[in-house]
């Protein structure tokens, strides 16, 4: 029941494109057409729901403080917390990496179609986001760390494919010069954060 | 010390025609979140400048060594090492504005403007001219955040890093403070003015599609 | 040399880490100990703002010292444990975690107000992200709250996060914690709700997760102290 609740929670109340503008660079630049869209958002969702739990781990049972009690009493007083982001980071880029390779080995077709973006998600914002929020908020368990990165993951991709479908539309509107292109997205997604925002009263 | 018109170039480009923010589009990610007041806006404007600058002088000498198979981790391994710097420079002198920025510190290593700069320019120039380009950048990005910090304060809550500037007699007269101006999406629509106001003045930067 | 050479790679990468690894731990021990003054100052301006006084990191230390007159921890009795006392960031009552559950005991700490004591306690518990804390300032009888002070990691700003601020802070004065002897804590109820049973203040409009947290926090952090007010209450009466 939490995991559902953090789940609808992490989409719409504390989306991560309109509550925390997580993962812009990737949502102005790819958000053109909705097919391109929705593979971006799926790579982005699948990273996240595969790193959050690992360093998660690493988080609890290594960096904290005291988190390597585990290995015995005399190193309940290290803290490498210090090395979090090292970690998080190379955690998420390699893993990415990873990611690729396989997807290229096992689905061509796949990595095609995302071959680009794949990289792109290593400096995804909303990724390394994922896992510092993560850090912040303490969650109780590994499997809570899993549904946050899902649901955040999904909210990224609902975003960015409302955005392309909005901005499929506009290409017949007439909008100001000066605001062409990157001006007009800018207020768009304002607008749409705006909307989200009515989602954050809901008691779920 | 005189600079060439090519370093001239270098340094100030970014902070108009080729503004890593409102033209090049780049690292409007971590940081919207944290210009509610203008302070932190400042502090993570200085952060962001001596992290390009200096991730850019570091790959730049080591732009002959590095392999290019682990080319992409080098990179983050050095962005990470300075974010962790800065942000434990940051908990020991300035710990008030440390946990008002609370993630977004660690968010600079994801943005998008140090990994563009240091593919794009450092991995093939020297390192004077890479620590002006960072400069230059990092500077270009942080005026764009101060400007949103002074509005978003201003009209928000009627300070300026923290100091009462709208008189009381205004708000006795009736005026109150913008609370829309404190939401998040505000900092969004004051970079798209911002956007609008540049491009009208650079005809040049306009684009032919939506 | 060859640069793509995988011996090469595997060196280049291990010594990277390495020189990262040294140096960040060197940067680390070097400013450890500005660090933990700050986080013990921080500390002292929250329990400060639990009276009611907000000071600034200069004034932090020395009004902290003026007017917190003893610090030590109690059992689950309610009674003081002896070779506690204290109120230095060294002493137990100051380092003392309220979630450390081998901890000797619960930490209390006495200020002298205007020539009255108060009894500050601290509070911890879960809002909608993750962890909200505080301090209570309890009058003399154990019962009335003197002030309160919140402070959360991470909760949506413009919601949750409200609980931080003065107008929320202050409809906790001149509560009671006891009515007819029992301990029912203080409610956070819904804007515009009631309750008959116990005292109340409202919670936040749209953070009504993190305004129950609070009333959990309140409920079981003070909970907890239950019996070290009790006695407060029946000798102060």
């Amino acid at each position: 029941m939490d995991a559902i609740s953090l789940i609808v929670r992490s989409i719409f109340v504390d989306n991560m494109i309109f509550a925390y503008f997580l993962g812009m660079c990737s949502f102005l630049a790819v958000s053109k057409n909705v097919k391109t869209a929705l593979g971006l958002g799926v790579a982005v969702t699948f990273v996240l729901v595969l790193t959050l739990p690992i360093n998660y781990m690493l988080e609890n049972y290594v960096l904290k403080a005291g988190a390597l009690q585990w290995l015995g009493e005399e190193y309940a007083g290290v803290d490498l917390s210090v090395f979090s982001l090292l970690v998080f980071i190379a955690i998420i880029a390699s893993f990415v990496q990873l990611v690729e390779m396989v997807i290229e080995r096992f689905s061509p077709s796949l990595y095609n179609s995302l071959g680009i973006f794949l990289p792109l998600i290593a400096v995804n914002c909303a990724i390394l986001g994922g896992s510092l929020f993560m850090q912040q908020r303490e969650f109780a368990n590994v499997g809570l760390a899993t549904a946050y990165g899902f649901g955040s993951g999904i909210g990224w991709l609902l975003a960015i494919v409302g955005m392309a479908a909005i901005r499929e539309k506009l290409e017949y509107s007439h909008v100001p010069k000066p605001l062409k292109g990157l001006g007009i997205t800018f207020i768009i997604t304002a607008l749409m954060a705006i909307g989200f925002m009515s989602f954050s009263g809901i008691d779920i | 010390m005189a600079l060439s018109s090519k370093t001239k170039a270098v340094l100030l480009g970014p902070l108009n025609k080729n503004n890593p923010v409102i033209v090049q589009v780049l690292g409007i990610c971590s940081a919207l979140a944290v210009t509610s007041k203008l302070e932190p806006s400042i502090v993570m404007a200085i952060a962001v400048v001596l992290v390009t600058a200096f991730a850019n002088v570091i790959i730049s000498l080591l732009r002959k060594t590095i392999p290019n198979r682990i080319r992409i981790i080098v990179q983050l391994v050095v962005v990470a090492a300075l974010v962790t710097i800065v942000s434990e420079v940051l908990k020991a002198f300035a710990y008030d504005v440390n946990k008002q920025l609370s993630v977004f510190v660690g968010l600079i290593v994801t943005n998008c403007i140090l990994m563009g700069r240091l593919e794009a320019f450092a991995l093939g120039n020297g390192p004077w001219p890479s620590f002006l380009d960072g400069i230059g950048n990092g500077l270009g990005y942080g005026w764009i955040l101060v400007v949103v910090g002074f509005f978003r304060e201003l009209l928000g809550s009627g300070t300026l890093l923290g100091h009462q500037v709208i008189p009381q007699a205004l708000y006795d007269a009736g005026y109150e403070n913008n609370g829309l101006m404190m939401l998040a999406p505000m900092a969004i629509l004051l970079v798209a003015c911002i956007i609008w106001v540049h491009r009208s003045k650079n005809k040049e930067l306009q684009e032919e599609t939506n | 040399m060859n640069r793509e050479n995988s011996g090469y790679t595997i060196i280049y990468a291990s010594v990277m880490v390495i020189v990262v690894a040294l140096g960040l731990a060197f940067t680390h021990q070097v400013l450890n100990e500005r660090q933990i003054a700050n986080e013990n100052t921080d500390k002292m301006q929250q329990i400060l703002r639990s009276l009611n006084l907000d000071v600034s990191v200069a004034e932090a230390q020395p009004k902290y010292t003026e007017l917190i007159k003893n610090a030590y921890l109690i059992n689950d009795e309610g009674v003081k444990v002896e070779g506690t006392e204290g109120i230095t960031p060294d002493d137990p009552a100051f380092s003392t975690e309220l979630g450390d559950t081998q901890a000797k005991g619960l930490p209390v700490y006495e200020a002298e107000v205007d020539g009255s004591t108060k009894y500050i306690i601290p509070m911890s518990g879960t809002g909608l992200w993750g962890p909200i804390w505080g301090y209570l300032a309890i009058e003399s009888d154990g019962s009335a709250i003197y002030g309160a002070e919140f402070g959360h990691a991470g909760e949506t700003p413009g919601l949750g996060a409200e609980i931080v601020t003065t107008p929320f802070r202050n409809q906790f004065r001149e509560k009671n914690l006891f009515r007819n002897d029992e301990f029912t804590s203080v409610a956070v109820v819904k804007p515009g709700q009631t309750n008959s049973r116990r005292d109340y203040v409202d919670g936040i409009s749209g953070g009504t997760i993190t305004s129950k947290g609070v009333d959990n926090m309140l409920l079981n952090s003070v909970g907890r102290y239950k019996n070290f007010l009790m006695n407060l209450h029946t000798a102060n009466q």
